[in-house]
């Protein structure tokens, strides 16, 4: 018998939190599925609006701008938190973690009251017309992502605070953080075909 | 019955590993254990059993059509029946068997031909298992307390929507899209992080049997695919039930974005059915014919490519319609040109072949089957490519026959050659040749029987989806025929249902290769132990089973006394870190219930996917919640 | 090279068995292959080139494909190599460039297929650019067909049902409409199909060459009884045709013998009204067929059933049971008045 084949991985880490963990691609797998279903609801958006003449349609406010372009601010920077949680993460410092997770959320948090105090001065819904149908496609898919990530990295800082925390859960916030930095990415495109939609393809008349 | 040992190094106590591989990998005891299995071989099983049910289902169905179909002006079905009944033959076929039961031998499969334990995410497995099964049950409640949905698969607004389909039953057929689609993206997703990260050392990617590159290829085309019918069937949905106007034409909404944004997925879903039936021939022309592949570089591309051109060609669905000309034959090309990829397989297996030694088992029967019925099949579908036949043929039989023939032919014939070839691997026993055979010649000649004559119909102007017809139009005999044929196909699946349960108990032992074949899953004994290989292999060919023996070997170091796995990197496969798998877990189950009250509920009551939501929420919770102790045991 | 030969044979036996079957049906008022205009003419010929070339490919693939069972013993064994599970650097070689051969020869033929494709297509819309057309405007409804024709003159505009007649030999411009759900205008041996969709308008040419009734069927799914919603299109030389339009354009023919007075009178206190529409009296129901001309029509309720007397009083008593779920209600008609109100229907030409 030869052992010439034989690979010894005994003294490999049973843990690696890094983009080459299995957990880091079914994350990504998961971004990939979400951004895909974004694009195909911008392109349909597209082609329903150019099949009308007047855009949005008659009734429907033109979108605001002020408060929508002030939530981006503190939207983007929570990635910041996640950042910091994450590297954390790696090095398995505690209270770097629980900082970032903090940041994180309540910046998020911010941003998700802006945008629900928005939402109110909406004056038409999904039952209104196609355009209402689109954008409140948009902001509910979006917002029900962001609630559940919301939800999960509130989960990350609880287990982080109370030292349930061994090398699986900081892999949990290192993966996390790609799911964040893709919900603030696809909000910007969003953003920008819900309020400045109406004005890039404007009504020919 | 144990792996080989003689490539074991001598420094392993093999005795002690088995040992604690048995105990850290054994099943729970009791029916909350059994509900919370987690291997891969147990929910690939199921979702094989689960989808040859639904084969069942759907074929009694057909039986149904074509017993309707027998003759002009039969009364044995009424219109509503009639609608109901093959529009759940066509939903079941296409969703709840075809792509699940590639899906379940995808699940069984890659981990034992990849070498290594279980699939990344054995968790995230259960729950795509008990979302399909949910979606079954949901869809034949349905069925079942008179809510079919009778709309067509592919449930074109405005026929669908409210206005003209009021009641439950198109909601139910969205919904139950959501389930299937929820469960085929965890799929994919748990295939492609496993195809991707744990594959044995030295399983570097030109070295990756041609099975593991279609399901690869497969899975980014679901995971590309699928949001597009999420967000059809959802437009559907929200459309019924909350009074959005997606789809509606009185309101600006277009029915044709419907079709555009469903034929996006639905093409690309006849290759999700079609190429892991593409893999099961490589596998089985290789294996059979004794040889390795003549072009598998050529292989490998065509399949990328014919991947990403199926992507391109969604509107060759759409020609009635009256789209611009030059769209038109921008498709009639791109839709030709997928020709080329299907024929350079074509041309690469024949060679193989040809210049193999092969062995005429049952298993290369359906793939010789598979070649005649696939050509005609793909012929057929180049007709249909050319804009002014197209319309002639659109929504004809001659559509039905089509499509058919690439179905069955593409993807019924190799899944039926597959499980004649590893069912060995699967139950330890080799499914017996002659009734194999006699199952072959039965399902062939009644196959053809059936649909070649539809060809002849759908010219000679008989629509599809018609519950009747009338007398005097020359559709009389061949509509006949085709219906003998049915019977025929139905004897041919009895037969195999026979075979099946007759080789359970009497079939010949296999041993771990029965074959003599090539790739890893026949290291493993047969079945697989939980665990697949005492040692996890290491992989210096394309076709490791035949290397030398000095070429052979083992990776040795992992923990045995917990579910421990390899992970390797993504282009050489090269060792990268050692990786836990979770255990038996309840909380799939528990999820899938929870996120089931939300889906089932919503169609009733929109308030649903909230509480839904929050049920799901508070059970993916309990599911990620650490249990301790939290640090590996040893490091 | 007996095998060969044998299936040589065979195949080309088929083949004319299969080319047989296509052409010598005698039901061929619904058919794709038996054209009766320059559209179907072109198709028809593009099919059996295509018919014919793919055909040629299948028969060699299937050939080649026997021939692999035929060289079993011979092959590779013969090589010293084996157990390698290989054959030699040479036979691989050759086998790669027959493969590269055969791809190569794929392209070219699916290359020549894509262009003799877009010339008939193109070939195929060109009607338009010739003079004189005339405009029919279909309007698919849920399960009849309603048939309008534009003429320049809005007082001479025509609205019928499911049956179209068209001159021989003018370019026939349909225009398509639908009043709820998807359907399809399909008249096959005169051309393909084009979808009817809400909302859009969609338009079609076709011509006949030689006189003949012309059988179509809605070919897109539409719901309950899409497999009762057929057509005529009934092609006659133009003086035959002008008869025919000039007869149309105008009002119902009164009633002459007392069975027909009393049948109009009866149709004009049921609630026929409501649905139907009959040119020159009060009826103005806009939901059904016109009945203007009804007893002209060869079909009742879009050619479910033929026009006869005995088919009208069965549809009159009981729509739903001849055509299950169709939109026309079913109104008692006592039995004294029914022979009355079938003799006045049958009686508008
Ligand atoms: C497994 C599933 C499968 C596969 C593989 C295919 C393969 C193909 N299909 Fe098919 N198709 C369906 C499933 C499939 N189809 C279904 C389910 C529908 C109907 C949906 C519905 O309406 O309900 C449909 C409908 C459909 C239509 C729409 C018809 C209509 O509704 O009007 C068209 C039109 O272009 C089409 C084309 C093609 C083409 C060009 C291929 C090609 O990929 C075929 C390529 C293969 C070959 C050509 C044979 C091998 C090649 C050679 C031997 C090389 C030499 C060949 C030449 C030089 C030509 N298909
Ligand atoms: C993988 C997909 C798949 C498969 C395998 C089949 C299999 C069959 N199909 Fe299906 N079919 C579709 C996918 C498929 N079909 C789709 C997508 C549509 C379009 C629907 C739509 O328009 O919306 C369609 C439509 C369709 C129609 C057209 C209906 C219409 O337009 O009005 C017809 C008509 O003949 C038909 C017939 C058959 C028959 C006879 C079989 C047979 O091959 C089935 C044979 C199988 C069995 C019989 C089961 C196995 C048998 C046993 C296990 C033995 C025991 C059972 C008994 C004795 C009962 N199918
Ligand atoms: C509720 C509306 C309604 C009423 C009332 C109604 N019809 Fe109809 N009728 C229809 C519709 C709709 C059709 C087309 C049915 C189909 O083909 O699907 C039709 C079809 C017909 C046809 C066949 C027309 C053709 O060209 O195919 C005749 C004849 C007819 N009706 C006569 C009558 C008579 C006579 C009465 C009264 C006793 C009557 N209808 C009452 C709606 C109505
Ligand atoms: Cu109208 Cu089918
Ligand atoms: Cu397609």
């Amino acid at each position: 018998m030869t052992d010439v084949q034989t690979i010894d991985v005994g003294h490999l880490k049973a843990y690696d939190i890094s983009n080459q963990d299995p957990l880091w691609w079914g994350q990504f797998m998961f971004v990939f599925i979400e951004g895909a279903m974004f694009a195909i609801l911008i392109a349909a958006y597209f082609y329903t609006r150019l099949r009308m003449d007047v855009w949005p349609p008659p009734g429907d406010q033109f979108p605001h701008k002020l408060l929508p372009t002030l939530e981006l601010i503190p939207l983007i920077l929570s990635c910041a938190g996640t950042y910091w949680a994450s590297e954390a993460a790696k090095k398995n410092s505690r209270g770097g973690m629980a900082g970032g997770l903090t940041l994180n959320i309540a910046l998020a948090a911010v941003a998700l009251w802006m945008r629900i105090v928005e939402w109110h001065s909406l004056n038409f819904n999904w039952m209104t017309d196609i355009q209402g149908s689109y954008v409140w496609a948009f902001l509910g898919l979006h917002t029900f992502d962001y609630i559940a990530d919301l939800a999960f990295t509130a989960v990350l800082l609880l287990l982080v605070l109370i030292g349930r925390c061994g090398p699986k859960q900081r892999l949990g916030v290192h993966v996390d953080s790609i799911v964040w930095y893709f919900l603030v990415a696809i909000w910007i495109p969003i953003y920008v075909v819900i309020y400045w939609g109406p004005i890039i393809v404007e009504t020919q008349q | 019955m144990r792996a080989s040992q003689d490539i074991y190094p001598q420094s392993v106590d093999v005795e002690r590993d088995v040992e604690q591989l048995r105990n850290s990998w054994r099943h729970p005891r009791g029916v909350l254990g059994w509900l919370s299995f987690t291997t891969h071989q147990a929910i690939g099983t199921r979702y094989i059993v689960t989808a040859f049910i639904m084969l069942l289902a759907g074929g009694i169905e057909a039986l149904m059509i074509r017993t309707q179909l027998m003759r002009a002006n039969n009364g044995y079905l009424g219109p509503e029946r009639y609608n109901q009944i093959f529009t759940t033959h066509g939903t079941t076929m296409m969703f709840l068997f075809a792509v699940p039961v590639m899906e379940g031998m995808a699940i069984y499969l890659v981990p034992l031909m990849c070498g290594t334990r279980n699939v990344a995410f054995p968790r995230l497995n259960a729950f795509g298992y008990w979302m399909y099964l949910f979606g079954v049950l949901f869809l034949y409640w349905g069925v079942f307390t008179n809510t079919a949905p009778d709309v067509g698969w592919f449930a074109y607004p405005p026929l669908s929507g409210p206005q003209y389909t009021p009641g439950k039953s198109t909601d139910f057929w969205a919904q139950m899209i959501t389930f299937t689609e929820v469960s085929a993206l965890c799929v994919a997703a748990e295939i492609i992080a496993t195809i991707s990260k744990m594959r044995a050392p030295g399983m570097s990617l030109n070295r990756m049997p041609l099975y593991i590159w279609s399901i690869l290829i497969q899975s980014w085309m679901i995971i590309f695919a699928m949001p597009a019918i999420v967000l059809a069937s959802s437009y559907l949905l929200s459309d019924r039930t909350v009074g959005t106007h997606f789809v509606n034409p009185a309101e600006g909404g277009d029915p044709l974005l419907y079709q555009h944004i469903f034929w996006f997925f639905g093409h690309p879903e006849v290759y999700i059915i079609f190429i892991p039936a593409l893999g099961f021939v490589s596998a089985i022309v290789v294996a059979h014919a004794r040889r390795e592949i003549v072009g598998y570089t050529a292989m490998v591309l065509a399949q990328i490519a014919n991947g990403f051109i199926a992507f391109g060609l969604w509107v060759h669905h759409m020609f009635a319609t009256d789209l611009p000309q030059i769209g038109e034959a921008y498709f009639t090309a791109s839709s030709m040109m997928i020709a080329v990829t299907s024929g350079v397989q074509i041309f690469c297996w024949i060679a193989t072949l040809w210049s193999g030694r092969p062995r005429m088992t049952t298993a290369l029967h359906f793939v010789y089957g598979f070649i005649a019925i696939f050509v005609l099949g793909g012929l057929t579908g180049v007709m249909l490519a050319a804009v002014p036949l197209d319309l002639q043929a659109h929504d004809t039989y001659f559509v039905v026959a089509h499509f058919h023939y690439v179905l069955i032919g593409g993807a019924l014939f190799p899944l039926f050659g597959a499980f004649y070839h590893w069912h060995p691997k699967f139950t330890g026993r080799l499914m017996n040749e002659t009734l194999g055979r006699a199952n072959f010649w039965v399902l062939f000649a009644g196959f053809n029987l059936t649909f070649f004559p539809m060809h002849i119909l759908g010219l000679k102007g008989m629509p599809r989806r018609i519950y009747t017809y009338p007398p005097g139009m020359g559709w009389d005999g061949l509509n006949l025929l085709a219906t003998v044929g049915a019977w025929i196909i139905a004897a041919g699946g009895i037969l195999f249902i026979v075979n099946f349960l007759w080789s359970r108990k009497n079939g010949e032992v296999a041993g771990n290769n029965p074959w003599d074949a090539d790739s890893l899953e026949w290291a493993a004994s047969s079945p697989p132990a939980n665990y697949n290989f005492e040692y996890l292999p290491a992989v210096t060919s394309r076709y490791p089973l035949w290397a030398p023996r000095e070429q052979r070997g083992v990776v040795t170091g992992l923990a045995t006394d917990r579910r421990e796995a390899l992970v390797t990197t993504l282009m050489d496969a090269e060792p990268h870190h050692r990786y836990i798998l979770p255990g038996s877990s309840i909380w799939p189950l528990i999820s899938a219930i929870c996120v089931t009250i939300g889906f089932a509920g919503s169609v009733f009551n929109g308030w649903y996917i909230t509480w839904g939501a929050i049920i799901s929420g508070l059970a993916f919770i309990g599911w990620f919640w650490p249990k301790r102790p939290l640090e590996p045991a040893h490091d | 090279m007996k095998t060969t030969t044998r299936v040589a044979k065979v195949s080309a036996a088929t083949c004319t068995a299969f080319t047989l079957l296509l052409t010598s049906c005698i039901y061929n008022r619904q058919s794709a292959i038996d054209p009766a205009g320059p559209q179907s003419g072109r198709i028809d010929t593009l099919w059996w080139s295509f018919f014919w070339l793919l055909g040629a490919i299948f028969l060699i693939v299937m050939v080649l494909t026997a021939m692999t069972l035929t060289r079993q013993h011979r092959g590779f064994e013969q090589e010293p190599l084996e157990a390698l599970h290989k054959a030699s650097e040479k036979t691989e070689a050759r086998l790669r460039s027959v493969i590269t051969g055969a791809t190569i020869v794929s392209i070219v033929i699916l290359f020549v297929l894509i262009v003799a494709s877009t010339v008939t297509g193109k070939a195929n819309s060109e009607l338009q650019n010739k003079k004189n057309p005339l405009t029919i405007q279909v309007t698919g409804t849920q399960w009849w067909w309603q048939i309008e024709y534009k003429m320049g003159d809005p007082t001479r505009s025509l609205v019928t049902a499911n049956e179209i007649h068209i001159p021989v030999g003018r370019p026939i411009q349909i225009r398509g409409a639908s009043n709820d759900v998807i359907h399809s205008f399909w008249v096959p041996n005169l051309n393909g199909k084009r979808d009817l969709i809400p909302s859009r308008i969609t338009t079609e040419w076709l011509e006949a060459d030689h006189p003949g009734a012309y059988r179509g069927q809605c070919a897109e799914f539409c719901g309950l009884q899409h497999a009762h919603m057929a057509l005529w299109v009934i092609a006659e030389p133009e003086d035959k045709f002008n008869a025919w339009l000039e007869a149309q354009l105008q009002p119902a023919a009164s009633p002459r013998t007392p069975e027909e007075i009393k049948g109009e009178q009866v149709f004009m206190n049921h609630a026929c009204i409501y649905c139907h529409a009959i040119e020159g009296t009060p009826a103005a129901g806009q939901s059904g067929p016109d009945l203007t001309h009804f007893g002209s029509r060869r079909g009742i309720a879009a050619n479910t059933l033929p026009n006869t007397m005995g088919n009208l009083a069965g549809w009159i008593l009981d729509p739903q049971t001849i055509k299950p779920g169709n939109h026309m209600a079913t109104i008692e008609v006592s039995s004294g008045d029914l022979q009355p109100l079938l003799e006045y229907l049958e009686s508008l030409k």
